[in-house]
């Protein structure tokens, strides 16, 4: 089932499917941009909004309404790149250059100013959970420094052996730290490649001059049709995940029935990190407290003293331990807002989410202070070396 | 491939005039107009045409009027101007005088 969206043509409604929608309106707002200087925009954009919703009539009947992304493409690729440049009103002979036929050298001659802004893309290390085993920090990694992805992967695992596991600690790190892409520019500035419609449609003049100059055409026409279904792809992804950026905001953040705010505005990366930093360090303290006491209520419960010190006389040992559950608390509860508080700065709040991570960050530093106590301890090494022992017996005997 | 690209300035210059000879025959419509360059060497997509044709409006050689379509909403037809004929005779005097130089230069 696909999702469809009505527009308006030049005053007259069409039913779209999703993607469709997004083509066009990429196409669109290309045109708008590149006629940004032509006094006569808004009716040359009427014009090609009507030039559109005539082909459009053409893919529909009685039977078939809605247009698809694939007819949208077709009628695209039929209205060609939008002429942008600026023709000055003075000066005929000069500003006739200014039509070309269709998708000729678009790089001889840049029609239009690079958009504001537009410098060398942005390339920022973010974790990538498309395709991820793990995490997504060498996925991330592997987009950040052009490689592929495996080559990353077992780069970890060599370095892993090699350093004796200092690698782990590195990824557990990074998988901290490092933001996630979650929007189409963060995706964008992960591989350092920029995004936006003005250079999708200008890569597809590029592509499309050669294609029509090209005298092996043929080889030249699937590489194009290569390259569409790659850009297709990834507007499409795009969409996807704005849609359900929407939907996590919507329903992790905003309580139930209230009204759809927008989108969240996605944090800077530089407070990405520090939040990232302060939610590793926060979820640490909090397992490490956590496992504190827990440890103190056992051994006040087996030998009656907390961690060898002793209740004060007349101090019965309910009191105690209800004492030690209001101090945790009074301890846990403002590090628990706080940590909510920075993950409501991130923009998206997941409960289940938080909660899987306290229970693996909490695992992660029991099973860290089980194998020091091992090497250190020598009751607790006894004491596994004990049961290993009798699960062997056990096993043995069966 | 070379000789088509070297070409393609040529094209995009000349496509204007040719735009002109086209709307000077009779009023036309724009899908006339991609459908006359369709299959010669300077097929034209709407991308292209529309911005030329309101250059050509604003430089006031062609102008439109609203004409009643049997399916559809009403449609632009365009034609020339009197500005715009006395351009295109130019242009037409001009363009025999290129192809008289190439063909002397040629012997």
């Amino acid at each position: 089932m696909r999702q469809v969206i009505t527009v308006s043509l030049n005053g007259r409604a069409y039913a779209l499917e999703d993607d469709a929608h997004a083509a066009l309106g990429a196409y669109l707002a290309e045109a708008s941009r590149a006629l940004a200087a032509n006094p006569d925009k808004d009716e040359i954009v009427a014009d090609l909004e009507q030039a559109i919703a005539d082909k459009c009539d053409r893919c529909l009947s009685a039977h078939k309404t809605v247009v698809s992304r694939a007819e949208i493409e077709a009628i695209i690729g039929e209205m060609g790149p939008v002429d942008g440049a600026a023709p000055s009103p003075a000066g005929a002979a000069a500003s006739s250059a200014g039509a070309a036929p269709a998708g000729e050298a678009p790089r001889a001659e840049p029609a239009s100013p690079p958009p504001a802004g537009a410098g060398p893309a942005p390339r920022r290390l973010y974790q990538i959970s498309e395709g991820a085993l793990v995490s997504g920090v060498c996925n991330g990694l592997a987009a950040y420094f052009n490689l592929d992805v495996t080559i990353v992967r077992l780069a970890f695992v060599v370095l892993t052996f090699l350093t004796g596991g200092v690698t782990v600690l590195v990824y557990l790190v990074l998988m901290f730290v490092v933001p996630y892409a979650s929007t189409s520019e963060e995706h964008a500035a992960a591989r350092g490649v920029p995004f936006n419609a003005r250079v999708l449609v200008e890569q597809a003049k590029q592509k499309a001059a050669q294609f029509t100059n090209s005298a092996d055409w043929k080889a030249d026409r699937s590489a194009w049709t290569r390259e569409w279904r790659r850009t297709r792809a990834e507007v499409r992804r795009a969409v996807r995940e704005a849609k359900a950026e929407w939907r996590a905001h919507r329903w992790g953040a905003a309580p139930p029935g209230a009204p759809p705010g927008p989108p969240p505005s996605p944090a800077p990366y530089a407070a990405h990190v520090l939040s990232g930093l302060l939610l590793a360090i926060l979820g640490l303290v909090l397992a490490a407290f956590t496992i504190a006491w827990v440890v103190a209520l056992l051994s006040l419960a087996f030998t009656g003293s907390i961690l060898g010190w002793w209740l004060p006389h007349g101090v019965s040992f309910w009191i105690a331990i209800v004492v030690l559950i209001v101090i945790y608390q009074l301890v846990a509860w403002p590090l628990k807002a706080a940590r909510r508080a920075v993950y409501g700065a991130r923009g998206v709040y997941h409960a289940p989410a938080v909660a899987a991570w306290d229970g693996i960050v909490t695992l992660a530093v029991l099973l860290a202070l089980g194998w020091y106590a091992y090497g250190h301890v020598a009751g607790f090494h006894d004491l596994v070396e004990h049961v290993r022992a009798a699960f062997e017996n056990f096993a043995d005997s069966v | 491939m070379d000789t088509d690209q070297k070409l393609a300035p040529l094209r995009k210059g000349l496509l204007e005039f040719l735009v002109l000879r086209i709307v000077s025959g009779s009023s036309v419509y724009v899908a006339d107009i991609l459908r006359r360059l369709a299959g010669t060497e300077f097929a034209t997509q709407e991308g292209t045409l529309y911005p030329l044709l309101s250059k050509l409006r604003r430089e006031g050689l062609v102008d439109y009027r609203w004409q009643e379509s049997d399916a559809g909403p009403p449609r632009k037809y365009y034609a020339l101007t009197d500005a715009g004929r006395a351009q295109l005779a130019e242009l037409d005097r001009y363009w025999a005088q290129i192809n008289k130089t190439i063909a002397e230069l040629g012997n």
